[in-house]
């Protein structure tokens, strides 16, 4: 095992010393990584500061509603457009919107009135979206409770007269003591009502996320519309609304080629070893030929797992956020078995450095082109797509995706895992079958 | 013979129809250097790949070990490989590394380390006179210290009989002179060498004992003299006469005052006609070399001119 080691460093260090190979596996990479990133921009609701998109039903067009329309579309956070129900609905399904929020009619007549039945809001969200959903929720209560303020200040004009009322009262000789004190306990109460009212109108501008139930007055019912998504989660939009940052698709692509130059390094390296006349220096010291193999392998999935590593350490700098980076390192482990296995194969391509790099390469552009490290395999035409299974750069992308932005499940990772797996291996035993035969 | 460190009986090898190595069989003493002298394509590099278990015999049997230990060993066993120290003819280092690191790296392969790694990679940089050159990478190394770091390497862990491949193919006289020293630094040392050359006159100066070969066959093995005094021949003397006296019988051939004529023993003969009044204006004697060793075994010329 010393002796395997001590091979793989020693690649290693040949791998990275050799400039051209190293800009192939490090500078090539970022450059594709940020260009791509750059020329797709962002996905629509990238970053904490962008706005929710939210389709308003007004049904009631009263004064009233119209006050709380116009609350919800000047709050920073909010892009609204107004339209009629079923087209509201519609475009929630289609994700073009996040959530549609509904008024009744009535709404007017019994909106921000405490003494009153709450007024019914409706409200349908996307199903993907939960945080967003809860955040919306914050900023109807936080309408509702503006419009309520609103209707206080009626009563905050009382407020004045009462205490003019009370002054009034003080300075009135002519009232019997008895009557004083019915008057002044009347005056009281209404005063400690006012102060409550006031006491709930900044809770609920406070808080973003306010209570429903708010001082003990029901403020607004929130009812929920079912907008269960019409989209197919399969389809470009559908992918394109998990991405969480613009460097979502362009790093994972990007990396491949970084994979690939490693791959296309180490099955040069064994010819190299042969031409140059080290392989007979290596074969006749006191290791055994798999020994040999083996320290390849192990040089082409470390550089590939640094690869991998280095690249998503740069995504994150820029702002990708990995969903789990449990699956992260299970996905780059499968990527690294399969392209070292990959590699094994390809050393045997040729028997100088030129034809395995010839045909090597080759290879490598054609699994990296119908894989989808150029153009993502989601925008391809469909026969590409079916393609697209053949080449293992495909699994790789999904593998190493599903564990940064489209949230798969352990039984979803199975598969990119699976298939990377079982390619690698095939191609360890296969390559070293051949290898070690001639 | 008891002594022996390395052994081959009755090996052969071939390569489809052409049979590289034919029932050749010799022992390599302890202590010596035995030379494995013969053409391009003699099957020198094949026989030391035998020897290395880098290719299997079709048939015949290799053994090395100590002399203490005496049964024959298989050479593709680690315990086995330690004992032996190759410098391959094609050059077998790394061009992208430096000759430090291409000490280190072999030197870990056979499982050393730490303050006897640096000792060993300290001495053998000093051996090939590379100790100023340790980090520069090999590819700026001139051919003659590529050579040198290519032995070198044979000798890092301490082997205990080095092969030589044709260890100055390619290299500038300077350089090849270089090399000689080393290895008779290591013939001093005691160091137990087999080397296998083309070159008549690297035999002759540097092997004890040495193994003729062509088309994979053993033609004569005996130590330097004995070939000579055996295939060698007479000496050819040539020389410019200034005054003959009359009637004194010359040897050979004549054409105007040029003479030519073979001698067993040329200095004598010179004495004797210069005792007899023969001036010599110049005086050439071509002793019998391992050339004219291999011409009367093979009637051809070792190398063709
Ligand atoms: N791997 C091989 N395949 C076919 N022929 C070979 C191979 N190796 C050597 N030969 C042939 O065997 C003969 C002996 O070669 P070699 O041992 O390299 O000679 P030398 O080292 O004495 O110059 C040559 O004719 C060479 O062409
Ligand atoms: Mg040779």
């Amino acid at each position: 095992m010393n002796q395997v080691l001590v091979m793989a460093i020693k690649d290693l260090r040949l791998l990275f010393r050799d400039k051209l190979g190293a800009f192939f596996i490090i500078g090539f990479p970022i450059l594709m990584g940020l260009f791509f990133g750059m020329v797709m921009g962002g996905p629509s609701s990238a970053g904490a500061q962008s706005k929710i998109k939210i389709a308003m039903v007004d049904l009631d067009q009263s004064e009233v509603s119209g006050e709380f329309v116009r609350f919800m579309a000047a709050h920073e956070s909010i892009a609204l457009a107004e339209s009629d129900y079923d087209a509201a609905r519609e475009s929630v399904r289609k994700g073009q919107r996040m959530a549609m929020v509904v008024l009744e009619k009535g709404f007017g007549e019994t909106a921000g009135v405490f003494w009153n039945q709450p007024p019914t809001i409706q409200v349908g969200v996307d199903p993907s979206r939960a945080a967003e959903a809860a955040m919306l929720q914050g900023m109807v209560m936080e309408g509702i409770g503006q419009l309520a303020g609103q209707r206080m200040t009626d009563m905050s004009s009382m407020s004045d007269t009462l205490a003019s009322a009370r002054d009034d009262l003080a300075a009135d000789e002519t009232i019997s003591p008895g009557n004083r004190l019915l008057f002044n306990t009347f005056l009281g109460s209404l005063e400690n009502m006012q102060k409550s009212i006031d006491a709930l109108q900044t809770d609920s501008s406070v808080s973003s996320a306010g209570p429903v139930n708010a001082g003990g007055f029901e403020f607004a019912k929130i009812e929920s519309i079912d907008v269960s998504r019409k989209i197919d989660p399969k389809s470009q939009a559908g992918q394109m609304r998990q991405l969480k940052s613009k460097w979502d698709i362009s790093f994972p692509q990007a990396m491949m080629w970084g994979v690939l130059a490693c791959v296309a390094g180490f099955a040069i390296s064994i010819a190299r070893e042969r031409t140059q006349g080290t392989m007979m220096r290596l074969q006749i010291a006191p290791i055994t030929r798999s020994q040999i193999l083996m320290g390849k392998a192990l040089a082409c999935f470390l550089s590939v797992i640094l690869v991998v590593a280095f690249m998503i350490g740069l995504g994150m700098f820029l702002g990708m956020r990995p969903g789990n980076y449990w699956m992260l390192a299970i996905a780059a482990l499968c990527v690294a078995t399969c392209f070292t296995g990959i590699m094994m194969i390809m050393s045997n391509l040729g028997k100088t450095e030129q034809s395995v790099n010839g045909a090597g390469w080759a290879i490598s552009m054609v699994m990296a082109m119908i894989g989808g490290a150029m153009i993502p395999v989601m925008f391809m035409p469909q026969f590409m797509q079916k393609l697209s299974y053949l080449s293992p750069i495909k699994w790789a992308i999904l593998a190493v995706e599903g564990a940064v932005w489209r949230e798969f499940s352990v039984a979803e990772m199975m598969l990119p895992c699976g298939i990377l797996l079982v390619t690698g291996l095939v191609g360890m035993a296969v390559g070293t079958a051949i290898l070690t035969r001639e | 013979m008891a002594d022996s460190l390395a052994t081959i009986s009755s090996l052969r090898k071939s390569f489809g129809d052409l049979k590289a190595v034919d029932d050749l069989s010799f022992s390599i003493r302890q202590g010596e250097t035995f030379g494995l002298l013969g053409p391009n394509g003699a099957g020198k590099t094949t026989t030391i790949s035998m020897l290395v278990g880098l290719l299997k015999p079709d048939s015949g049997t290799v053994s090395i070990g100590s002399p203490e230990c005496s049964n024959a060993s298989d050479p593709t066993l680690p315990r086995v490989r330690k004992l032996v120290g190759v410098a391959p003819q094609t050059l077998s280092i790394y061009e992208a590394m430096s000759a430090k690191e291409n000490l280190e790296f072999f030197g870990q392969l056979y499982g050393i380390s730490g303050t006897k790694l640096r000792e060993r990679v300290a001495w053998c940089l000093d051996f090939a006179q590379l100790a100023d050159r340790a980090k520069s990478r090999v590819s700026t190394f001139s051919g003659g210290m590529k050579r040198r770091l290519n032995i070198a390497v044979a000798l890092l862990h301490e082997p205990a009989v080095l092969l030589l491949d044709e260890p100055t193919v390619g290299v500038d006289p300077q350089s090849r002179n270089h090399i000689f020293e080393c290895i008779q630094t290591l013939r001093e040392q005691g160091m137990t060498i087999l080397y296998t050359t083309h070159y008549m006159e690297e035999a002759q100066r540097l092997c004890d004992r040495v193994a003729i070969v062509d088309h994979g066959k053993l033609l004569a093995l005996d130590t330097v003299d004995h070939l000579l005094r055996q295939y060698g021949g007479a000496s050819v003397v040539t020389a410019d006469l200034e005054t003959t006296p009359n009637g004194v019988e010359i040897p050979g051939t004549r054409t105007g005052n040029t003479i030519r004529f073979e001698a067993q023993h040329p200095l004598e003969e010179v004495a004797r006609l210069s005792g007899k009044g023969v001036a010599f204006q110049t005086l050439n004697i071509a002793q019998p070399n391992l050339e004219s060793v291999f011409l009367t075994l093979t009637g051809r010329k070792l190398r063709d001119e």
